[in-house]
């Protein structure tokens, strides 16, 4: 199980946005810069959570991205699992899935995610700002 | 986040022996779970070495599981390596990170429940729907 540089890379694209508390739109030079990412890599990504609702783009000179909702709004499990398209282990079962497949699918792969679910709760962006937000109670 | 095709399959080759208390050749492995019989054979290798499986070579030979309280977490962790959220390259900060700490909370999340879940159990759920025709 591994999490993808997408996901990584988009995370911190995030979280640099709202960082800046500003409703202004953020250049993605600027966040490339702060980063240490590469600025071709941050567009992909950008457009990616730009498509999911979840940042807004303005074209033009001091164009850039901002936040499309409010931070409290955004929640951190629809964002993961944007990132890294699908985080659920149960997949789609194929129409020849064996009864081992079935059994590990139902008891595990559903509860493992289930799981996941309850871990994030109501987790969104506003509570990961605060300083301390890894005391989260879950 | 994906859990590899080799993942998967270790966990069907584990429950699957687990049905068993005799050796089970590869050939009626491959069966019940449809994987080839030259892929269960790379498979077992990181199985045998963690001690999650026995094998024994020659004609009545064949794979057993191990012992019980096998985890689901014990498989992922021989068959895929250790699973926990990848620093970004030369990160020393990774206790005051925001982004890792979001995804230490989803791997934790996994590794927690895989750790709760045994294979004889899944093993167990398999033997039931058996003996009910259903599956």
């Amino acid at each position: 199980m591994k999490i993808s540089t997408r996901g990584r890379y988009g995370l911190r694209l995030l979280v640099d946005i709202a960082e800046q508390a500003t409703e202004a739109p953020i250049a993605l030079s600027a966040i490339a810069k702060r980063q240490n990412l590469s600025e071709k890599y941050l567009q992909q990504v950008a457009l990616l959570l730009a498509r999911g609702g979840v940042l807004t783009s303005v074209k033009g000179s001091g164009g850039g991205y901002s936040l499309a909702k409010r931070p409290e709004e955004i929640l951190m499990y629809n964002v993961l699992d944007l990132l890294e398209g699908n985080i659920a282990f149960e997949e789609e079962p194929p129409a020849n899935e064996t009864a081992v497949q079935q059994v590990i699918r139902h008891h595990f792969y559903r509860a493992v995610d289930r799981n996941v679910r309850t871990a994030f709760g109501e987790l969104n962006l506003a509570d990961v700002m605060k300083a301390d937000w890894f005391s989260y109670e879950i | 986040m994906k859990l590899s095709t080799k993942g998967r399959y270790s966990l069907e080759t584990m429950v699957y022996l687990a049905t068993s208390k005799d050796l089970v050749s590869i050939r009626t492995i491959s069966e019940a779970t449809g994987i080839s019989g030259g892929y269960l054979e790379q498979l077992m290798i990181p199985l045998r070495q963690a001690g999650l499986v026995v094998s024994q070579r020659g004609v009545q030979g064949g794979y057993a599981i191990a012992r019980k309280k096998i985890t689901c977490h014990d498989v992922l962790l021989a068959s895929e390596g250790e699973f926990t959220p990848t620093p970004c390259k030369d990160c020393t900060q990774t206790t005051i990170c925001k982004t890792y700490q979001i995804w230490a909370l989803l791997e934790n999340a996994v590794i927690d429940y895989s750790k709760n879940v045994y294979i004889e159990d899944l093993a167990g759920h398999l033997l039931e729907g058996q003996k009910g025709g259903g599956m």
